[in-house]
């Protein structure tokens, strides 16, 4: 490993969150419904049918631009990409190549390390096909509802040196896209797809221009291989990571390496050799004589702008400025929109008892990443304002700091509310109702308790500190659950010492 | 051209040609080619490409509306599986192009 770098380059796809298609108005929500239910002359690759580009898409691909600080063209070009293959009825893919609407852009990961945006553009995606087996026969079958649905492509420089870091890129992408409501970006239903290309070089000897890697001197640049059918965002790193290895041991054994695509199996974490790509893809670009060059105004391009959200690495930053938070809590907090939302509304209502905004904030953090986030995690649920309101988790929360209820029991009010679907706000009442009626008596309780428990008085009395505890329990189960455990170890204490 | 270069854009059009058909369209090929070149003669320089403009805002909205029945698009599919439209033949290991 000493003995190379590592190159890594990433092209990610996006499908955009839009209504209609990229060139159509079919409907572009096709996930789960009938095959070929969505499909018009134009996606369908009719003769003489004309694309008609969607509005709203270019606006979001513009979106991720601005917010992945690229510059933003004032013209939009659209290509033809010819190939042919059963997933492309037209036999051309309308993209861009020469200008593509954004270019150089960076995101940061880590904290320090930016990762260089050679391009962003908009694009069309191909049909859903699968391959099969028949009596030695292949054939494929072809599904063109996702044929001309909006797609985004986002190509960075060759820049990246680490499995690691590719993760954190494509995360980061994710979160980007999922904040601005760019795409759901769900990788298991192919919302986005992610394909490294890979190659390793001896220390010292290639260098970086631009978004090209040169040798120096005689050195042989050795070939870079593309991964493709990855399939989550953990799988990107792992098929690196494997890729590298892989590589490695080639380099070492004294092969060559070809330039190839493979394929990440998921179920024998190891990438597959898919075929050889010894010639340059020829997909004979010219421009679209169908779609008339787009002017893009300055006032376009701020109206769209007025979309930008705060970002998660601005939050991020906020939230360590303001909050004092741990660059944990930070990242759970910040990690979707949703949660960054509720979370700060939970502490703009809870700092108006508690003016400490830091402290308002560390319990806030610390009641949803915690113990809100064990319980949904472990239901497969997202914590809303649907199940959980925020008046109500902040009065559980203002108990709690004023110890008028235990940890356990909160953590069994919310488990409760969630669980069985009830209104955390009315099991806080009942609870505080119980406690209110029984509170008044809690002497005569634990009197009552020491009556039924003569045994244990006994044993308590010669010395067996395990019976208080079995009389703290009798109580609590007495008062069921609403008396503070330590009022009545103070109770019970007084009583048997009397 | 030479027999390589068309018999190249004939495999990229997954049009099979044989070795009679290379020998006959390769010198078509090449008067078609020559004909066109007058073209690159013309003195372009400063000269705008000529292509229609449109303003931003009057791209299309983004409202979805029905295609066609199922029934249209695959009423001239020749091979059909469960609604899907089915194609005999290898195609490069399963890849799905975008």
């Amino acid at each position: 490993m000493d003995k190379y770098d590592v190159i890594i380059g990433l092209e990610i796809h996006v499908q955009t969150k839009t209504n209609s298609k990229m060139f159509c108005t079919c409907n572009s929500n096709y996930f789960k419904d009938e095959p070929n239910t969505h499909v018009c002359p134009v996606c369908f690759g009719l003769p003489g049918a004309l694309p008609v580009p969607n509005k709203r898409a270019i606006e979001k691909c513009i979106l991720l631009g601005l917010a992945t600080n690229c510059d933003i063209d004032n013209e939009i070009h659209f290509d033809r990409k010819h190939y042919f293959y059963p997933d492309l009825p037209k036999g051309y893919q309308i993209s861009q190549y020469g200008r593509p609407i954004c270019s150089d852009g960076y995101v940061m990961v880590n904290g320090d390390t930016k990762i260089e945006i050679e391009r962003i553009h908009q694009e069309e995606d191909v049909a859903k096909s699968t391959h099969h087996k028949e009596g030695g026969l292949d054939y494929s079958l072809i599904d063109y509802n996702k044929s001309g649905v909006a797609l985004i492509e986002i190509v960075t420089k060759p820049c990246i040196r680490s499995a690691h870091h590719a993760k954190e890129y494509a995360t980061k992408i994710r979160q980007i896209c999922r904040y601005l409501d760019i795409s759901d970006a769900d990788m298991e239903k192919g919302q986005m797809r992610c394909e490294p290309n890979i190659s390793l070089q001896e220390k010292g000897k290639w260098k970086q221009e631009g978004s090209r890697i040169l040798p120096i001197g005689d050195y042989k640049l050795n070939s870079k291989v593309e991964v493709k059918n990855i399939g989550s965002i953990t799988a990107v790193e792992k098929s690196i990571e494997y890729e590298i290895e892989r590589i490695i041991e080639e380099l070492e054994k004294g092969n060559t390496i070809e330039q190839q695509t493979r394929g990440w199996n998921a179920d024998k974490n190891i990438t597959e050799f898919q075929r050889s790509k010894e010639t340059a893809d020829d997909y004979r670009y010219m421009p679209e004589p169908d779609i008339p060059v787009i002017d893009i105004s300055e006032k376009d391009v701020e109206r769209i702008s007025k979309e930008l959200v705060e970002l998660p690495d601005d939050k991020a930053k906020r939230y360590l400025e303001t909050f004092e938070l741990s660059e944990y809590d930070i990242g759970v907090l910040t990690a979707k929109k949703e949660i960054s939302e509720y979370f700060e509304k939970v502490v703009e209502l809870l700092s108006k008892n508690i003016t400490d905004i830091k402290e308002a904030a560390k319990l806030s953090s610390n009641w949803i990443t915690g113990t809100l986030f064990s319980i949904s995690n472990e239901m497969g649920l997202e914590i809303s304002e649907e199940n959980i309101q925020i008046e109500d988790l902040v009065a559980l929360i203002k108990e709690f700091k004023e110890k008028t209820i235990t940890k356990n029991k909160a953590e069994e009010l919310l488990k409760k509310a969630l669980e069985e679907k009830k209104d955390l706000g009315n099991l806080l009442d009942d609870f505080k109702k119980t406690k209110e009626e029984s509170s008044g008596n809690l002497e005569d309780t634990v009197t009552a308790v020491l009556d039924e428990n003569k045994q244990a008085v006994e044993d308590f009395k010669n010395g067996k500190q395990a019976s208080l505890g079995f009389l703290i329990g009798q109580t609590m189960q007495k008062t069921k659950g609403s008396a503070n455990p330590n009022d009545v170890k103070n109770i019970l204490l007084k009583k048997l010492n009397e | 051209m030479s027999k390589m270069d068309l018999k190249h854009v004939a495999e990229l059009s997954r049009i099979k040609l044989s070795k009679e058909e290379l020998e006959k369209f390769t010198p078509q090929m090449e008067q078609i080619l020559e004909s066109v070149k007058v073209l690159t003669e013309v003195d372009t320089k400063g000269v705008e490409p000529m292509k229609n403009h449109l303003p931003f805002s009057e791209l299309r909205e983004d409202i979805a509306e029905n295609g066609m029945s199922k029934e249209d698009v695959l009423s001239n599919v020749k091979h059909i599986e469960n609604g899907k439209v089915k194609v005999y033949g290898k195609v490069f290991g399963g890849i799905e192009e975008s």
